[in-house]
């Protein structure tokens, strides 16, 4: 029989244990948030896909916004497709904690996972709807070049950014509930300062350092560029993006991991 | 032999009150700037918070392999020492360490989501107690056994009943290769046949060198399963101890209070007619002295002072022994046939002698009644009178077998022969 030490410390999880709770759990919440309804998960693309038409019609019928040459829906449907994973993420993803309330306050298992499995059930959608968007390439005729190798790149700095922000708000929701209600309608107000409906280069050059310290902007601009418009990203907004992205990442674990153990005392 | 468990002047300390406001979180960084005391507790001002003791300065240790049970009164700690145990919750100050796996059935299920199968769920729910995929595929077969769930293994659980449910939460739990289990009254669930099954799992355990916490208010299931008892009382230990004593000491202080506590006044709403009604009801030992504790060899005097507001013609008087938990009347001691009263009015005096009290240790709630002379109409009834204890005889856990379940001591002998039945019928 093993002899274990007595410890303080708390319970250690096996990476393999550790990776195929995560797994399950966003199964759960994919399983959890599709079952029994009828169209599935072609919700996931039925949102980006409103919003384009949407955008479409203010921005490029109505407003005249400008494109860069690519066709409009194009151009707003390569930025939704990111933004609604961005967005679905952090709003679940927020109020995770509170949701599993149950789990939390009785078993222990490493608190992350819950909103891991929350930004992990969103990367179904982001498929579905990145499926969709090769339909909507193929349809405008819009071919892609070799600039689509950076595509990993901008979707992990997508995927960690989002982490970083579900993370800070999973955990400061669990103390004060009021980051629940600011977190949706800053969501609101982010998608019009993030340059999805527009072109970063439509926006004024004073305003244009502001835009930049949205890590959103190197994301979607950057995908966009290799996708759409198969070009060289700009590459001082994407480090920018990235420098603030990792940043955020750390400072995020920093906090979640030093408040994590009274979790289930004030949930 | 090794230690499991060690805890070390652990204390917990909660905030009560409202849940936390973004004005709060101003108000107490205020607090900060101006030097009053501030932490992640109690991020408030004035009153609006108060924080209470769940734990005071506890200190014990469990050995590897004992089973421990831990009794006390509702909110005296019980659940938070599992808690901090498990590391749901960490000591406002104070140690708490472990030796090894711990698995705690504070809820049964309580990682199932009932959108997923039987079988999803197992995986999930091992899975939130560290088990990997390939240790999981190990132990399926026999958690699906235990749990009795085949046929449904493959069905949403939101089909299952909740005694299923907790059936399959319990099996996940015991088969993720625990050294330490935490059982929180989760046993009150589900069918006698598998409380009884859990319980065999949970000696097995104990059996197999694992620890085992056993949270129960059931003086029986923990006695059957525990050789040593914590008694926790507002966040202290009161006793730590072997089972036996304790759960003798235990026993008798709630009895004791529950009967201390009981208004002498009878129940103002009764049924019955009126006509004769009972004034007062005591309880007496053989000696004569008022008591609510007995033991078995003891006499029960059952003494009850009426008054007749008119004329009545041969009254019943009856006295019932009740059960506290189960409601199953014991006895049943009438006057008719007895001794005829006659008429009686104004005041009277009826007593009732039990000459030995063959009932297992606890409580019991007197009824009273008294009906006309055919036991056809009744003038009073008191369907919940006095309370009286009968406690143990001090008896070890050896002396608790299984077979001492149930209301009443029968006195039986035991004989065993040799060689062919002489007389009875075969089977």
């Amino acid at each position: 029989m093993a002899v274990h030490q007595l410890t303080d410390k708390p319970p250690r999880m096996s990476l393999a244990a550790y990776f195929e709770l995560l797994m399950n759990l966003t199964r759960r919440e994919v399983k959890g948030r599709y079952s029994q309804s009828l169209f599935g998960a072609g919700w996931a693309i039925a949102q980006p896909l409103a919003m384009m038409a949407v955008f479409t019609l203010v921005f490029s019928r109505l407003g005249q916004m400008p494109s860069g040459g690519a066709p409009y829906p194009l151009f707003a449907f390569s930025a939704l497709v990111p933004w609604f994973f961005f967005s679905n993420s952090v709003n679940s993803g927020t109020t995770s904690l509170v949701t599993y309330r149950n789990i939390v306050t009785k078993t222990y298992f490493p608190r992350e996972i819950v909103p891991l499995a929350q930004v992990g059930s969103r990367l179904v959608d982001l498929a579905a709807a990145s499926a969709l968007f090769a339909l909507l390439m193929a349809y405008y005729n819009v071919g892609v070049g070799s600039w689509i190798a950076l595509v990993p790149i901008f979707v992990l700095l997508l995927v960690l950014f989002t982490l970083g922000v579900t993370l800070t708000t999973s955990a400061i929701n669990v103390f004060y509930r009021d980051v629940s209600p600011v977190v949706q309608i800053g969501l609101q107000l982010w998608l019009y300062l993030t340059p999805v409906a527009y072109p970063l280069s439509a926006v004024p050059d004073k305003y244009r350092p502001y835009f930049l310290l949205n890590p959103l902007t190197g994301v979607v601009e950057g995908l966009r560029a290799v996708l759409v418009f198969d070009r060289a990203p700009e590459w001082e907004v994407v480090s920018i993006s990235a420098a603030l992205i990792v940043g955020l990442l750390i400072a995020s674990i920093a906090l979640f991991k030093s408040t994590d153990k009274y979790f289930a005392d004030v949930i | 032999m090794s230690i499991a468990i060690q805890l070390e002047h652990a204390s917990k300390r909660y905030r009560t009150g409202r849940s936390r406001t973004f004005v709060d979180l101003v108000a107490s960084s205020f607090d900060g700037l101006r030097g009053k005391s501030t932490d992640v507790h109690s991020a408030t001002r004035g009153k609006i918070d108060s924080t209470i003791h769940a734990l005071r300065d506890v200190s014990f240790e469990v050995p590897e392999g004992a089973g421990l049970g831990i009794i006390g009164r509702n909110g005296a700690g019980k659940t938070t020492l599992l808690k901090l145990i498990s590391r749901v919750t960490w000591p406002t100050s104070g140690k708490v360490r472990v030796a090894g796996h711990v698995v705690s059935l504070i809820e049964l299920g309580a990682g199932f989501h009932p959108e997923l199968t039987g079988r999803e769920n197992v995986y999930l729910g091992a899975g939130l107690f560290g088990l990997t995929r390939k240790a999981i595929d190990r132990q399926f077969d026999a958690i699906v056994e235990f749990a009795d769930v085949e046929r449904l293994i493959d069905t949403p659980m939101k089909r299952y009943s909740s005694g299923l449910y907790a059936r399959l939460g319990f099996s996940v739990a015991i088969h993720s290769n625990p050294d330490i289990v935490l059982v929180d009254e989760v046993l009150s669930v589900g069918d006698a046949s598998f409380r009884r099954r859990a319980l065999e799992a949970l000696r097995g355990l104990i059996a197999n060198g694992k620890t085992v916490l056993f949270i129960s208010h059931d003086m029986w299931n923990v006695r059957r399963l525990c050789s040593q008892i914590l008694w926790m009382e507002e966040g202290q230990v009161r006793a730590y101890g072997e089972a036996g004593e304790i759960a003798e000491r235990y026993m008798n202080e709630v009895n004791l209070q529950a009967l201390a506590n009981q208004g002498t006044s009878l129940q103002s709403h009764r049924g019955g007619t009126g006509e004769v009604r009972f004034e007062a009801v005591e309880t007496f030992n053989g000696a004569g002295a008022a008591t609510s504790l007995f033991t078995s060899d003891d006499t029960l005097v059952v003494r009850g002072a009426y008054t007749a507001s008119k004329a009545v013609q041969g009254p019943v008087f009856q006295v019932a022994i009740v059960d506290v938990d189960t409601g199953v009347i014991v006895t049943t001691a009438s006057s008719a046939g007895r001794q005829d009263p006659g008429v009686v009015v104004g005041p009277g005096e009826i007593e009732v002698r039990f000459t030995s009290l063959p009932l297992r240790a606890r409580q019991y709630i007197l009824r009273l009644s008294i009906t006309d002379a055919h036991q056809l109409a009744s003038y009073d009834t008191i369907t919940a009178g006095p309370r009286f204890a009968v406690t143990g005889q001090g008896g070890g856990v050896d002396s608790l077998a299984d077979e001492q379940d149930g209301l009443v001591n029968l006195p039986f002998d035991v004989v065993h022969r040799t060689g062919r039945a002489r007389a009875g019928s075969r089977i």
